[in-house]
């Protein structure tokens, strides 16, 4: 079996095949190789040229190539021998007579139906030639010109009397000189233009049919049957038609998809073209000549099986180690370690105890002596103490005062020396306390302060009965300004259950301005800040006062509040030395060596900071010192 | 009985007090379990304490007892006010509780982005009214003529504290201005050489203000230090 190599992709296909099985292109029309019997199908569809037709008649005669052949390189001949070889028919051999009648036949034309005779001169090659060797001279010129017309199907459009005259007009028809390429090609031929012919060289009756069935000239053969209805067409039937104006003809309807696919004219290459001049040559396959191409080749895209590798990993014994050591940290990394024992004596431990005793030591001592050595600070000296005593001792007896304990247990021992006396001297005027808190510790911290200076206020045995505990107040901020609009709302009941804005005095309040001031003792300067910026603005519209008692700590944040103009808060009591002064302004002289002690601390603390400062200097400049040296 | 209990709970109030007294102040020699234990106890105290001051003083008196109360006393009167301002407080309340679990998370987000948005204008809305405008008119009006005392010796005091308030207030402000005008290429951009003085003259100012909050801080540990020495010893004189 012999496969067909498709032209356009190269690859084999069965011959039984008319398409490419894998591009789907026409094999038996255009393949490489094909059978006699569709080489005969060929020659009907595609009629030889005449360089075909001399081909086959050079090839009867092997022995004397004319010099025409000569000329072919001996590749293509060879190329061209394998493909026609196995299917060339062997060409039979013509008789001299039967040449010379094939020969008779083209040069005198029987003047019978016009379709043999137009077949006779089909080509125009032929016709030229012809002419030019002066045998189409007794060919009647009406009679070509209706040969081509009913060929080509074009109408005739030069009317007979038109033609007769232009006839008459042309000179008489010289034999032009023949050309040198005819001559040689006479000369290497068994036709001679003249008529004659050698007797040698005449071919076989069969060649002569096979030549004249594969030059498509009819005429020719005696066993060709002519139509009826181009016997019947005769040059006289024709009749003269006027020359009528052909209608245009109108453009085609291209589909879409047929438009896609046109090249675009205007698309011009503009990548410069491949210098292929040092490419490799294709040695094999149908590309073989070819430079700067694939090879289409069996070989060269013959598929391999694709080498194996092995999946086992090569470790050196480098690496090996290293893997190792990398699983001994790892496994390191989980074990839990053991604690640590630390050294309770060490050196920090020793420094530290020692600075706790330097500074604890002399206020046990001052405590256990109650130490009034020092003397208390002047209300004066403390900026907003002196006010803080005024608006206070400005409430009228019994008015209701609202009093937040926003403070942490944690320092109550700075707190509570103010918020003690603060406390004595709101009961002395009799005003009425609304307790009040943010803090959850604050509930607890103001029951027992107000109950402790009830208690001990001048004498009484029973606690201080005008006031009352409003607790927790929810919400921070917004809390806040709940409370400042309208209390009632926010807080309806006192921690024992009771209504108390429906008695009095709470029954006439019903704004945070009807308090006769509103007394804040807080340690964190956001809480105070807080009560200022909700609170106050409230209180300002109707001048009523906001008292602070706070932390030292909150002292520089709210101190500008206090001394902005116009004050935001009317007076403040900050921290332990605050208190103490108001408390030397009420009249309380505390008795517990507080504020010896109290001094006392700042004293060490100044000392312990400067001799640790300088200890600290002497140490830098000897480290500097000898980096001088070094 | 409870009196008696009342007679007990100081003592014994005191007894405890003293001994947590001493386990924080154990942590002079270090970090220790007895400071850890009194740690401890006070969070849980304080948690415990704040969670049954929020159902009593909250939960029960400001939610429960109202709607109680007017029902029992048919005073329906106040039932527009309470369904106006407790009840939308007691729905918001209970839909926070879904983000207890991870599951319904997302539904109390609406409660918390609400109660953040107010959260956040009402502290806005404050530090303008209660800050801002009423500290820049005060530092405006620290060099006011007319706030000037009329003694000679007071005046030289305003003056200088006006002035140290407004190069202290300035000096600030430029040393938190880090613009820089940009110099020729391949040149690092820097202030000015005035800028940088008083940028460094600002920073002192603010060294003063951290130092003084530090003393603050010291002083009101100093006193907590003070109180808790004098509470032992009040202790230890009353049993001993």
């Amino acid at each position: 079996m012999t496969d067909i190599i498709c032209p356009l992709c190269g690859k084999p296909n069965p011959e039984e095949l008319d398409e490419c099985q894998y591009c789907q292109a026409p094999l038996k029309v255009a393949g490489f190789i094909a059978s006699p019997e569709d080489q005969e199908d060929f020659s009907q569809i595609f009629p030889p040229s005449p360089d075909q037709a001399g081909e086959e008649d050079q090839d009867t005669q092997p022995e004397s190539p004319p010099p025409s052949e000569q000329s072919i390189p001996d590749w293509l001949k060879q190329t061209e021998a394998s493909f026609l070889k196995p299917s060339e028919p062997e060409p039979e051999e013509l008789s001299s007579e039967q040449l010379s009648e094939q020969i008779d036949a083209l040069i005198n034309l029987p003047s019978t139906p016009a379709e043999p005779q137009k077949s006779a001169i089909d080509d125009e090659w032929l016709t030229s030639l012809l002419s030019e060797a002066g045998a189409i001279e007794s060919i009647p010129e009406g009679e070509v010109l209706l040969e081509r017309a009913v060929e080509t199907g074009e109408e005739t459009s030069t009317p007979a009397g038109e033609e007769t005259t232009q006839e008459e007009e042309e000179p008489p028809a010289v034999p032009a000189e023949r050309p040198a390429w005819l001559t040689n090609l006479e000369a290497s031929s068994n036709i001679k233009l003249d008529g004659g012919m050698q007797p040698s060289e005449v071919p076989e009756p069969e060649e002569q049919e096979a030549s004249v069935e594969e030059t498509g000239v009819p005429g020719a053969s005696e066993h060709v049957e002519i139509p009826d209805w181009i016997s019947k067409v005769s040059f006289e039937e024709v009749p003269p038609e006027p020359k009528e104006p052909e209608p245009p003809i109108e453009p085609a309807e291209i589909p879409g998809w047929l438009e896609a696919l046109r090249p675009s004219e205007e698309a011009t290459p503009t990548a410069p073209v491949e210098d292929v001049s040092a490419a490799d040559v294709v040695t094999a396959g149908p590309l073989v000549g070819l430079r700067g191409v694939i090879s289409a080749h069996p070989s060269a895209i013959q598929a391999r099986k694709p080498p194996t590798y092995s999946i086992k990993l090569r470790v050196t014994e480098e690496q090996r180690a290293r893997v190792q050591m990398m699983e001994e940290l790892l496994a390191e990394e989980q074990k839990p370690k053991p604690p640590t024992s630390k050294r309770i004596i060490t050196s920090q431990n020793i420094f530290r105890l020692a600075i706790a005793l330097v500074l604890i030591l002399p206020i046990v001592w001052m405590i256990i002596a109650k130490s009034q050595q020092s003397p208390l600070p002047q209300p004066a000296n403390y900026p907003g103490v002196i006010d803080f005593f005024q608006q206070v001792q400005q409430l009228p007896a019994g008015a209701p005062v609202l009093v937040a304990f926003d403070y942490e247990p944690g320092f109550s021992g700075e707190m509570n020396s103010a918020v003690s006396t603060l406390l004595s001297q709101l009961m002395a005027k009799n005003t009425y306390l609304t307790l009040v808190t943010t803090a959850p510790s604050g509930v607890a911290l103001a029951e027992s302060l107000v109950k402790d200076a009830g208690t001990g206020l001048a004498g009484s045995l029973s606690s201080y009965p005008y006031y009352t505990d409003l607790g927790y107040l929810p919400g921070g901020t917004m809390g806040l300004l709940g409370l400042a609009s309208s209390p009632k709302t926010v807080l309806p009941y006192s921690l024992e259950g009771i209504d108390v804005w429906a008695s009095a005095p709470l029954n006439t309040v019903s704004s945070v301005t009807d308090f006769g001031a509103v007394i804040v003792i807080t340690n964190d300067p956001d809480t105070a800040r807080a009560w200022i910026e909700q609170v106050g603005p409230v209180l300002r519209a109707e001048d009523g006062p906001i008292l602070m008692v706070t932390s030292s700590q909150a002292e520089p944040l709210i101190r500008p509040y206090y001394e902005a103009s116009p004050s935001q808060v009317q007076g403040m009591v900050a921290g332990l030395a605050g208190g103490q002064a108001y408390s030397r302004a009420v009249g309380r002289q505390p008795q517990n060596g507080v504020w010896d002690a109290f001094s006392m601390g700042v004293t060490v603390s100044i000392l312990i900071i400067l001799i640790g400062g300088i200890i600290s200097m002497v140490f830098m400049l000897q480290a500097s010192a000898r980096k001088r040296e070094d | 009985m409870l009196a008696q209990i009342n007679q007990l709970a100081d003592p014994i109030g005191a007894i405890i007090g003293f001994l947590l007294t001493l386990m924080v102040l154990s942590y002079i020699i270090g970090d220790n379990v007895l400071f850890r234990l009194a740690v401890s106890i006070f969070i849980g105290v304080a948690s415990g304490y704040a969670a049954v001051l929020i159902l009593y003083n909250v939960i029960w008196y400001q939610v429960l007892v109202p709607i109680f109360q007017i029902f029992s006393t048919g005073k329906l009167e106040g039932l527009p006010t309470y369904a106006i301002h407790v009840f939308p407080a007691v729905i918001l309340g209970f839909w926070m509780i879904t983000k207890l679990t991870p599951r319904l998370s997302r539904w109390g987000t609406p409660v918390l982005a609400f109660l953040t948005g107010v959260g956040a204008a009402t502290v806005l809305a404050g530090a303008v009214r209660g800050t801002i405008f009423p500290q820049v008119g005060a530092s405006v009006n620290m060099l006011n003529i007319q706030t000037a005392p009329t003694e000679l010796g007071n005046i030289v005091g305003w003056f200088i504290n006006g002035l140290i308030v407004l190069i202290g207030t300035a000096t600030t402000l430029i040393y938190f201005q880090f613009g820089a005008r940009r110099q020729e290429e391949g040149v690092p951009a820097r202030r000015s050489v005035v800028l940088d003085y008083l940028s460094t003259a600002g920073q002192g100012f603010i060294a003063v203000t951290l130092g003084v909050l530090f003393a603050g801080v010291y002083l009101a540990t100093l006193s907590a230090l003070i109180d808790r020495v004098q509470f032992l010893w009040d202790t230890i004189s009353r049993f001993f």
